[in-house]
């Protein structure tokens, strides 16, 4: 019955110690690791590991515009801070307002959401369409790494031993379509069933930038570069005949286990409903 | 002195106070030196226990079973019948089956020993569905057959005739799933004793049916046992019999420990271990004759009842009396079997067996008029009972009807006719109609014959105790029962007090359930207050009643033939829905009811009560889905079994026609499980009509609409 | 590393010493009994044990105490007998906002978190702010509107 020890650390010095030292897990918000570790009324959770609750590090904390145009947002923002904020692009907006309720809200954070990589979690799914990257530190100093390439499976990540997420950089872009979905098991509070992002550049009747990604619809979420080259470097007028190949490209990029024929039909229904936007030339921005 | 009147909408006696925080709800208590309990459950569906490895366990710590059971009592829990046992024994029968109390007074320390008793058991196959009960998987669990119980009732000429005289036979299966309760007040009590009593605080709907249960356990009489119920924090059925199986293992523990223990589940627990209602499947066959109109309809309903009876055969029986839902067929045979599987014991919730036949009546009729063309309201409409009609207990209906008053209702604010034709056939709109009743109070004579209800008023001074066991539970019927007794004595609201009940104080009014208390006990309260206003100046003294059943309304429960309820409510429900045609999802965009609930007490708590049982119901058609795998409850949690947020449901229309029941008080009817009895199958008729599909199974989510949409 | 967690609840200091991971709905109800906040499914996903911390509803079911280092922790008791609080209450008194209970106190602050800063909701409004809070008796329609009527009553007093 040897319980494991849980610390707050006060600085990210200490942070990073306890990280090297004894392995110990950050816990940002909590509303991840709390609830896995749930053992009953009365009781405190435990993970088998030490947890140290860095929640009040203001290192990792705030939403800052970098010169280049990048938006790095610090791994303790919370979900209701990345809604609210302006200069996040319009598709992590979209998917941080639709996590859980006002409460979870005000507690879930980007560096929880990504460290704890659930196929249904909310936030990576439209950082990972973003091309996002995922900055990690240690004594050793930061890596950056993109997001894709992070989470590596269901709860797997590249993160090492004695690294925290330090914040998460989101190059700019400026999509003439784009398009957000999350489908729950109801309107409100709902753990993600299913989402879908998409985003294109149409100049001049060609099809300049096209990417999609999947959530919860395998073991990480599901970008198909093969799919998306199907249609980059296409004239709008030739995707009417490229929309099957690329339906079924994309089918086959996403988890045969993950997906009953419930989603896989909702997300080609999607795909296509996007597609269709830029192929009629429809006003530019977002796609219902 | 301020009257009250019947009409005036009173503010509720207990708002304010749960508003505050300040009401206390089980969970909420605790008691000097007391200890906590931890249940030691069976983690397989069927087998044998072979044997039981408990820790060694710290001074101070139990493990409490079937052993600590002394000689002069037995291992049982008297519900309906005594098949449940308290602690198994020997076998095991469901996932969760009750084995053993850890009790002590550290939680931590607890938790470890539960995480390390380990039990081994031979296991055997479950059955866990209503299908692999009548296969006899595994081998019978109850009988030869794994018929726990069964009936039937048949009216008009013989199903046999009838099918042969037909042009065509309409046939179909429709099925519904479990559902849980979800009180947001999980389960549990705590077990004291005072002067030489034992005295159990309980979140519960029926303490005398606590009492009964447990007292054979220790070889004791009810009275020697003390029920004193908490603040209830919603229940729905969930609490009806199912806290007897918290309360019979503690008593047996405190019978060896003599120190208080509290049990309180989390909410995990609430959701994995306890009853559920009880999945059904119903096959209709129908004899239609040229132009669709119905010549007879026969009806096999089976119910999933798990492991144990508990309240299945009543269950079962309401089901079977609503299975020709609010409709006057030529003939009917309808047979109900109650099944037993390897699942936790299936038990009442909310419409007590009556949900389950009435969607399948509903959606089948739906089905029906589609075939040949018609409206669904105006084909069903065509049938509705009227006073006198023959019911399917060939007894009658005493009572005026007012369905065509109440669709006309519905149909008019929700512009019904224009919608049904406008919005074509899978255009992606959809609007539905339903409609459903319910029996008021026990069956038949049941409340003469087996309740014998007894209630009471004692006038001390200015001021007038209620002494009922009826109990509040949210549904309001602490402010409605002080209502009713306030009008009847000519005295203001405020001057009337109604705690919660404790046996050894009260008498037994009978249990909180099947849409009684306004109507039975409110009634015999109302007679109580009109002898005492008549003998007010007398001083201080108490008027005490039992229930009448009126005259001339025979029953006979051995052939289930008669007057099966004497006051039905009935209800109408329109339901407009979009669905989303890339992903399925469902909007629902307007709601609107009806209903005939006699006389209404309150018309605040009236309206909460409806919006409440219409959105449970609404949840059962469209998300809540629970599923067991190998007896085992796949949903755990309250993110994977979802039942509807504020922003699922828009604001709802509702309507009442006045229908005074003259034998009610004030002439109000039972209403409590009448709103949830109708409006899931307005919404499944309203999404069928959308997306052109046929729906025969509940709930509904995306996955299977896009299922239900591979079959068109 | 910080051995203590002081931090305020009801404008009352208090500091705990003991581990970090304790639920703050436990410290709440168990050390400081503090019953208003209730506890329903122990994961975040029914409301019923919110709380406003630093201004911001939360679920304190799944609130570390460690996390709450510094932070004002408002429960229903702390909001109860202030003009807002029995705005709030007496609006879900009289508009039949209450059956069982069990979800209101919960209820209350997400109602208080709501017209803190936004005195002037809409029924959308209402409907998203307590989007977090599972009432299973209800159906939510005499809760909104009596949020909605607290905001009219209280009217200036939301705006301060």
């Amino acid at each position: 019955m040897a319980a494991v020890r849980n610390y707050v650390p006060e600085t990210l010095d200490e942070a990073l110690l306890l990280r090297k030292a004894e392995g110990a897990v950050p816990l940002a918000g909590g509303t991840d690791i709390m609830v896995q570790g749930k053992r009953g009324i009365g009781l405190s959770p435990e993970i088998g590991k030490p947890v140290m609750v860095i929640s009040s590090l203001k290192e990792l904390k705030g939403i800052t515009m970098l010169p280049d145009g990048s938006v790095e947002i610090g791994a303790l923002t919370t979900a209701a801070e990345i809604a609210e904020s302006l200069i996040v692009p319009w598709h992590v907006r979209m998917a941080a307002s639709g996590m859980g309720a006002v409460a979870l809200r005000n507690i879930a954070t980007i560096g929880g959401n990504i460290g704890n990589a659930s196929p249904k979690g909310d936030l990576p799914q439209p950082l990972i369409l973003l091309d996002a990257e995922v900055v990690l530190i240690s004594f050793d100093g930061e890596r950056r790494v993109l997001l894709d390439a992070f989470i590596q499976g269901s709860k797997k990540t590249d993160l090492h031993d004695d690294e925290i997420i330090k914040s998460v950089v989101i190059p700019p872009h400026d999509f003439t379509y784009s398009y957000y979905r999350k489908i729950g098991m109801r309107k409100a509070n709902a753990i993600s069933k299913l989402s879908l992002s998409a985003a294109a550049v149409v100049k001049d009747g060609l099809v300049v930038d096209f990417r999609a990604s999947s959530g919860a619809a395998g073991p990480k979420v599901i970008r198909s570069r093969e799919a998306e080259s199907m249609i980059i470097r296409r004239p709008v007028e030739d995707i009417p005949e490229i929309v099957p190949d690329f339906l079924e490209a994309w089918d086959h990029a996403i988890s045969p286990h993950a997906m009953p024929k419930y989603r896989r039909n909702s997300t080609a229904r999607m795909l296509t409903r996007f597609l269709e936007a830029i192929v009629n030339e429809e006003e530019p921005g977002i796609v219902e | 002195m301020p009257l009250t009147s019947i009409d005036d909408r009173v503010v509720r006696v207990d708002a304010e106070a749960k508003a505050r925080g300040e009401a206390m709800y089980v969970a909420d208590y605790s008691f000097p030196d007391m200890l906590y309990a931890y249940m030691v459950r069976s983690s397989v569906p069927r087998g044998r226990i072979l044997d039981i490895h408990v820790p060694q366990l710290p001074d101070g710590y139990y493990f409490i079973s079937a052993k600590d059971i002394p000689e002069n009592g037995r291992n049982e829990l008297w519900m309906i019948q005594k098949d449940w046992r308290c602690f198994a024994d020997g076998d095991v029968r469901y996932v969760g089956e009750t084995i053993g109390l850890l009790v002590g007074p550290d939680r931590n320390i607890l938790k470890y020993l539960l995480d390390n008793t380990k039990i081994d058991y031979e296991e055997e196959t479950p059955a866990v569905t209503i299908d692999d009960a009548i296969a006899l998987k595994g081998g019978p669990i109850y009988g030869e057959d794994n018929i726990l119980c069964s009936l039937y009732c048949e009216k008009g000429r013989p199903m046999q005739e009838i099918f042969n005289e037909a042009d065509s036979v309409f046939t179909e299966t429709l099925e519904t799933g479990f559902q849980e309760h979800v009180h947001l007040d999980t389960n549990g009590a705590i077990i004291t004793e005072e002067d030489g009593k034992y005295v159990i605080y309980v979140s519960a709907q029926c303490p005398f049916y606590v009492r009964k249960s447990v007292a054979g356990l220790l070889g004791l009489n009810p009275e020697d046992i003390v029920i004193r119920q908490v603040t209830t924090g919603g229940a729905f059925g969930g609490k009806e019999h199912f806290p007897d199986v918290l309360c019979g293992p503690l008593l047996v523990a405190e019978s060896v420990i003599h120190k208080p223990i509290k049990l309180v589940f989390d909410r995990t627990e609430d959701m994995l271990y306890s009853v559920k209602r009880h999945p059904s499947k119903i096959t209709f066959r129908t004899a239609l004759d040229k132009e669709g109109s119905i010549l007879g309809i026969e009806g096999t309903i089976y119910y999933n009842c798990g492991a144990y009876l508990s309240s299945s055969y009543v269950v079962l029986q309401r089901g079977v009396f609503h299975a020709n839902g609010v409709y006057d067929f030529p003939a009917t045979y309808l047979k109900g079997m109650g099944v037993a599987t390897n699942t936790f014991p299936s038990d009442a919730f909310r419409g007590f067996g009556a949900p389950q036949t009435l969607f399948a009546i509903e959606t089948h009729l739906d089905h029906i008029a589609r075939k040949f063309g018609f409206d669904p309201a105006e084909y069903k409409s065509r049938y509705f009972i009227k006073k006198g009609g023959e019911t399917v207990t060939n007894g009658h209906i005493v009572e005026d009807v007012k369905l065509p008053e109440m669709l006309k209702q519905i149909a008019d604010a929700s512009d019904y006719y224009r919608k049904a034709a406008e919005y074509g056939i899978g255009s992606g709109k959809g609007i539905g109609v339903s409609f459903y009743n319910h029996g008021g109070a026990f069956t038949g004579n049941g409340e003469q014959a087996i309740i014998k209800a007894h209630a009471r008023l004692v006038k001390t001074g200015e001021r007038v105790l209620i002494e009922v066991g009826s109990t509040e539970m949210g549904q309001g019927f602490q402010t409605a029962l002080r209502k009713i007794a306030a009008n009847a004595l000519g005295i203001d609201i405020e001057m009337i007090d109604y705690p919660n009940p404790d046996t050894s104080l009260v008498p037994d009014s009978g249990p909180t359930a099947a849409s009684r208390s306004t109507m039975i006990v409110g009634k015999i309260i109302e007679d109580c207050a009109k002898e005492m206003r008549e003998r007010w100046d007398e001083g201080d003294f108490s008027v005490e009643k039992e229930y009448v059943h009126p005259e001339g309304h025979p029953w006979d429960q051995s052939t289930f033939r008669g007057d099966a309820y004497l006051g039905y409510g009935w209800g109408a429900a329109i339901v407009e829905v979009e669905v989303d045609r890339l992903t399925n999802e469902v909007k629902t965009v307007g709601i609107w009811t009806s209903h005939d609930i006699g006389h209404a007490i309150d018309s605040l708590i009236v309206h909460g009560q409806v919006n409440g049982g219409v959105i449970q119901s609404l949840g059962y058609a469209s998300m809540e889905k629970m599923e067991n795998r190998n007896g085992h409850f796949r949903q755990e949690s309250m993110s994977d079994y979802v039942v509807p947020t504020s922003m699922d449901f828009p604001k709802q229309e509702w309507f009442l026609v006045d229908n005074p029941y003259q034998w009610g008080p004030q002439g109000a009817k039972g209403m409590g499980e009448l709103v949830f009895n109708g409006a899931d199958a307005a919404y499944v008729d309203a999404v069928e009509r959308a997306l052109g599909i046929t729906v025969t199974k509940i709930p509904i989510p995306g996955e299977d609409i896009e299922e239900a949409l591979e079959n068109v | 590393m910080y051995k203590e967690i002081e931090f305020r609840v009801n404008g009352n200091k208090v500091v705990y010493s003991g581990n970090p991971l304790t639920r703050l709905v436990d410290v709440l109800r168990e050390d400081l009994k503090l019953i208003g906040v209730k506890e329903g499914c122990g994961e975040g996903e029914c409301g019923a044990c919110s709380v406003i911390k630093d201004g911001k509803l939360v679920t304190s079911c799944i609130i570390p105490v460690g996390a709450c280092l510094g932070s004002d922790i408002l429960t229903i008791e702390g909001i109860r007998d202030t003009e807002k609080g029995k705005c709030l209450i007496t609006a879900f008194r009289d508009g039949g906002a209450v059956q069982c209970g069990f979800c209101i106190p919960g209820m209350v602050m997400a109602a208080y978190a709501l017209l803190e800063s936004n005195p002037n909701p809409t029924e959308r409004d209402v409907r998203i702010a307590i989007s977090g809070n599972i009432c299973r008796c209800t159906g939510y329609d005499l809760i909104v509107e009596s949020i909605l009527l607290a905001a009219s009553r209280g009217g200036e007093l939301w705006q301060q």
